[in-house]
């Protein structure tokens, strides 16, 4: 875990100082600190109903927290607009997929690319010159970059609401790693996969991880113990608002509040059945 | 329904090729009958009342695409955009018999296309204001504030005080030679025809290349899912707004043209009933398709047309029917739609896709 810790060195990337976020009397969250660093894999695990989605609209400004401030890159971004944050870097898939039932696989992808388009309702009007040129371009991006490595070459030209469910995931990966961005967000990436797909996704997150030509930072939530500790440098464990540790896997898994959370399963890797 | 399936043995070489309109030879062929059909046959063949329907269809295509980029596109539920065509045509109206044009600009015969310019803008800036609730209402709410549209506009502004203007009382007249398009006098039907050949093409290619493009992209992306839009990077009030004045535009438009085509131009010439049959032409045509605005059109008005020619015969045996035409349009479009949603609910634009799709499998269409 030599990597690891020179990961851990490294510039931070996100922070959460002291987050508060209460819907009426529902505390979700109570005082969340948390330090994402450049190039890791940090992971948030808690049981249903922690606020670990909560932790991801605040992360990407859906929601507001009542307290406490939200670093990027050393910059306060609590008042900045999700489509605001997203031109900084930052992009997320959700735990029930959001995607654009109605475009194809390709339009779900470029629009992942919008901020970096410029055409505006002129130029996109007349389309030839500039408007062609730039679509070329970025298609040619996303044939190389996004769905080659997603494998969706099949499924390009398909109406995303008629796939299956587990390639309107991966579409939605696609959509979000096509913004190129630094922090990426996957809220439950294998909820509702079988085996085989859980196997693909899992290598698609640590390709998008590892691989020189993405080095993206991923802020995970997931079930399935297995994959978490394998993929993860950090493992944030949130219980009902509160953190219980932030640590390697290692560190969590030997916790003894940890073991009593997830109390009758012994061994944390056999969660998934 | 934006799939298209390739004849067997077509390849795509390059991504221009794979996203351009026309992709195949057969297909640029069928779109040159189809220009020679609109450029040469019709005018050559048809007589003033045919050319007359023609005129009426064009004018429903252009106003029917605002809706269509506003409801099928960017799913912005409306039903006054009669109002903005209506802004349309009084400000071409009003720039023509009261602006002092130049002379130069005149004998040029550009008074007319400049004005019809401006009323897009004017009617797409009226557009924007009454797009403003979509901040913040969606749905039924928002069909409420666009009807408030027709009412203040029309009702109101342009009924109590714009139609005040010059003292002419209800209507403006369009005197014989007012509307000039550069050297052409705009004085038959066959030359309001080219007019309307002329606009509705550009119009259908502008929304055809923005739907293609960036901007029209965020519209159908804020018509699925308007938060993850908004977390892929859209500012999604300023792209509904963007939607709200690219429709009224193109409804400012439709309104500049009409005038051409009426020797005046009154109120009642842009009803609230008018915005719901422009909203009942892409339900029949298909919602989210420029095909279906265009089919939704020809069926809107051929149905009607046969409608009347079928009544005027029986209006001999019972004169009552003439009077109560109106009612049985109305009924008879009310009818038509209900039947669309019940069996169609798809439109006619998906039919024709069906139909396309078939002929280009065979006789392998599995
Ligand atoms: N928009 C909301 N309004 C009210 N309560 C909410 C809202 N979003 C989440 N909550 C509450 O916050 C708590 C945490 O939810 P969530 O973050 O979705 O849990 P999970 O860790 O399973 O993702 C739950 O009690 C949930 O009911
Ligand atoms: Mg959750």
């Amino acid at each position: 875990m030599a990597a690891a810790d020179k990961i851990r060195d490294g510039e931070i990337l996100l922070e959460m100082k002291d987050v508060h976020m209460l819907f009426g009397k529902v505390i979700a969250l109570a005082g969340v600190n948390l330090e994402i660093r450049k190039g890791e894999i940090h992971s948030v695990i808690g049981p249903n109903g922690a606020g670990k989605t909560v932790m991801m609209n605040i992360i990407n400004g859906l929601y507001r927290p009542q307290q406490g401030e939200i670093f990027y890159k050393e910059k306060k971004i609590n008042f900045l607009k999700p489509y605001e944050r997203s031109k900084l870097g930052l992009a997320r898939t959700f735990q029930k997929v959001e995607v654009f039932g109605g475009m194809t696989v390709l339009d779900n992808i470029r629009l992942g690319r919008h901020i970096h388009y410029k055409s505006g309702i002129f130029s996109g009007s007349w389309y030839f010159g500039k408007t062609a040129r730039e679509e070329n371009k970025h298609r040619a991006f996303i044939e190389e970059e996004i769905i080659d490595l997603l494998e969706i070459e099949q499924i390009r030209n398909k109406p995303v609401g008629m796939l299956p469910y587990g390639l309107q995931k991966r579409v939605e990966l696609g959509r979000a790693l096509a913004l190129e961005p630094e922090l990426l967000i996957l809220d439950e990436p294998l909820a509702g996969l079988n085996l085989e797909e859980v196997e693909d996704m899992a290598r698609f997150i640590l390709d998008i991880n590892e691989e020189k030509r993405w080095q993206v930072t991923c802020l995970l939530v997931e079930h399935d113990m297995g994959v978490v500790m394998d993929l993860s440098h950090r493992v944030f464990v949130l219980n009902f608002g509160n953190m219980i540790i932030d640590g390697t896997p290692k560190e969590v898994q030997n916790n003894p509040e940890v073991i009593k959370a997830y109390l009758g399963e012994d061994d944390l890797y056999s969660t998934r059945k | 329904m934006t799939t298209t399936f390739l004849p067997c043995g077509v390849y795509h070489e390059n991504y221009i090729q794979d996203h351009a309109w026309w992709q195949t030879k057969f297909i640029k062929g069928k779109m040159l009958l189809l220009f020679f059909l609109l450029f040469i046959l019709i005018p050559l063949l048809a007589d003033t009342y045919i050319l007359s329907i023609c005129n009426q269809i064009g004018y429903t295509i252009l106003g029917a695409i605002g809706v269509q980029l506003l409801i099928g596109y960017c799913g912005q539920l409306t039903l006054g955009h009669a109002a903005f065509v209506a802004v349309g045509a009084y400000t071409s109206t009003l720039l023509i018999l009261e602006f002092p044009w130049p002379a130069i600009l005149l004998n040029l015969g550009l008074a007319y296309p400049i004005s019809i310019f401006i009323a897009g803008l004017m009617a797409g800036l009226w557009s924007v204001l009454f797009g403003l609730p979509s901040a913040r209402v969606k749905g039924f709410y928002l069909i409420l504030t666009s009807m408030a549209a027709q009412f203040i506009i029309v009702d109101f502004i342009i009924t109590q005080y714009v139609s005040q203007i010059g003292g002419r009382g209800q209507a403006f007249s369009l005197p014989p030679g007012t509307i000039k398009l550069g050297p052409w006098l705009i004085d038959s039907d066959l030359k309001v025809y080219y007019l309307m050949i002329l606009l509705c093409i550009i119009c259908i290619v502008g929304v055809a290349n923005i739907m293609r493009s960036r901007v029209g992209r965020a519209w159908v992306a804020i018509r699925d899912n308007d938060i993850s839009a908004e977390v892929m990077g859209i500012n999604v009030i300023k792209y509904k707004l963007l939607a709200f004045f690219y429709a009224g535009f193109i409804g400012g438009i439709a309104g500049s043209f009409w005038i051409s085509n009426l020797a005046a131009i009154s109120p009642e010439h842009f009803p609230w009933s008018w915005s719901l049959w422009l909203v009942g032409v892409i339900l029949i045509g298909g919602v989210g398709s420029i095909h279906g605005t265009i089919f939704g059109a020809l069926f809107m008005v051929l149905v009607m047309e046969s409608l009347q020619l079928m009544v005027l015969p029986l209006a001999d045996i019972y004169p009552k029917l003439l009077m109560d035409f109106l009612f049985i349009k109305e009924a008879a479009f009310g009818l038509a739609i209900c039947m669309f949603l019940i069996f169609e609910p798809n439109g006619l634009a998906y039919r024709w896709w069906q139909t396309k799709n078939y002929f280009n499998l065979w006789p392998f269409s599995y």
